[in-house]
């Protein structure tokens, strides 16, 4: 039951982004996963807009996580692309930071087993300048209406 | 020499820093850097770096102090960094800077991190002195700020997206070139063409903002098409032209701060700023425009404990007394903010 969507700009990746804050509720884990370049850290900014947060939402990967509090949901940004296991990514304990709000994890296929069922995969493929986001549910996913984002 | 005696301590990140300042003179300033150990992950882990940290700062503040011939009761205050950086890496450091700050009843200075690489021109140029434009640029920052006057500060732009460091590292990880990005790229380029590949300057239109993204993606794309076709050029002319890109931003974003200031003065701090392209460009622009340029030697611009330590006997020599013993870090803390 994936939802694949193309976007054609850094805009329209951005629109996309702001569309998908829509959906969010309290607790939902996002997990995105693409290519460097892809636009995994462009699309969660497009989320932070549609959240209302004013701040920056700038790359996680140097600080491996960012928190924002300023908008309608908390969000957690995360990149755990360095960490080097699942126990370390633990120890960070992002889902407990993240409890009363939204998390999304950059390159986290490589935690997902720690994750659990109810989550929501992204996976973005570099096909020229177009973008194709594969949006594939899991657990209480499977109940939200993708579709308002086609 | 004269001043007060200072020890500052430096742990936001993955390089462990103490120094001993009497004044604004550096009397010492160690450093155990963990680059070999972040290495295989391309980048810093925030693990292993507290756990490096614990394991480094105690024999490094013995090796300060005996580096500045100074018994810690010598000691007016400690300086240590309180954000923003990786919260257990700053644990370390605060919990030790106070512990001695306590221990010697010294007063102790929470300090923010970004204020210390503001300060570090200072401790190499006498003549730096507000009013300056400093721009800051690593893994983990990149900002340009207007330094109004000491503890005065306002962020004029930085980036929106990636830090130039985390620019550097990305696409050198992407290139097979190692860890840390920006010197594996600045070696790279020595024998490159920089006008080789055109990659994008972006925000054009934002006079002091960055973004490294679209650059990254670009590099990608281009990497990628070119090898497809077979017209890869030399790995040497795409490290150069990427290292030029990146270059050209931060100069030119910087200037177009000096410009709308009017200060006569530019700073420089952060590990970027050891790039050797960069620091040759921002000495010709500087140069032409009739502007004084203030970015200290290297290891002033990359982590160190002697710019923490800067930024209290600042304070000191103002009147100030010091922290509360029972303040916390703030990985979050935000210059200006």
């Amino acid at each position: 039951m994936s939802l694949d969507i193309t976007t054609s700009s850094p805009d329209e990746t951005l629109a996309l982004g702001r569309k998908f804050a829509a959906l969010l509720t309290v607790g939902d884990i996002v997990l995105l996963s693409g290519r460097l370049g892809s636009g995994k850290t462009l699309f969660v900014a497009g989320v932070g807009e549609g959240l209302g947060i004013p701040d920056r939402i700038t790359s996680p990967s140097f600080v491996i996580s960012r928190i924002y509090r300023d908008g309608f949901l908390p969000m957690v940004h995360a990149d755990v692309y360095r960490l080097g296991s699942i126990a370390e990514f633990e120890d960070l304990e992002l889902t407990d930071d993240s409890g009363d709000g939204v998390l999304f994890i950059e390159w986290g296929e490589t935690v997902a087993e720690s994750i659990g069922d109810d989550r929501l995969d992204i996976h973005i493929d570099i096909e020229g300048t177009d973008r194709r986001f594969r949006f594939e549910p899991s657990g209480a996913w499977y109940d939200r209406d993708l579709a308002v984002l086609g | 020499m004269s001043g007060p005696l200072v020890l500052g301590i430096e742990t936001s990140c993955d390089e462990t820093g103490v120094a001993v300042l009497e004044g604004m003179s550096v009397r010492s300033s160690v450093l155990a850097s963990q680059v070999e150990m972040h290495e295989r992950f391309g980048g810093v882990v925030p693990e292993v770096a507290a756990r490096a940290h614990v394991e480094a700062i105690r024999p490094l503040a013995h090796q300060a102090l005996t580096n500045a011939g100074i018994h810690p009761d010598q000691l007016d205050a400690v300086a240590v960094t309180r954000g923003p950086g990786l919260v257990g890496a700053l644990m370390v450091g605060f919990a030790f800077g106070k512990s001695l700050a306590y221990s010697l009843g010294v007063p102790v200075f929470g300090i923010d991190h970004m204020e210390g690489h503001l300060m570090a021109p200072r401790l190499s140029f006498d003549e730096y002195e507000p009013p300056a434009v400093v721009i800051l640029a690593s893994g983990g920052h990149s900002q340009i700020v207007h330094v109004k006057g000491w503890g005065d500060y306002e962020v004029l732009g930085g980036t929106i997206d990636d830090a130039a460091g985390e620019a550097f590292d990305k696409l050198a990880r992407f290139m097979g070139l190692g860890y840390p990005g920006g010197p594996a790229i600045d070696r790279d380029s020595t024998e490159g063409d920089p006008t080789a590949v055109d990659f994008p300057r972006a925000l054009k239109d934002r006079p002091f903002d960055f973004s490294f993204s679209g650059l990254k993606t670009s590099v990608v794309t281009y990497l990628e098409k070119a090898k497809d076709e077979g017209t890869l050029p030399e790995r040497a002319d795409v490290s150069a032209s990427i290292q030029e890109a990146i270059v050209d931003v931060l100069v030119e974003k910087t200037f177009n701060a000096v410009e709308a200031t009017g200060v006569e003065r530019v700073g420089g701090g952060g590990g970027v700023l050891a790039n050797r392209r960069l620091r040759e460009r921002f000495a010709e622009e500087a140069d032409r425009r009739g502007v004084g340029l203030f970015i200290p030697e290297t290891s002033l611009c990359t982590d160190n404990g002697a710019m923490i330590a800067g930024v209290a006997v600042d304070r000191l020599n103002a009147g100030h007394e010091g922290d509360d013993l029972r303040g916390d870090v703030d990985p979050g803390l935000r210059l200006g903010a």
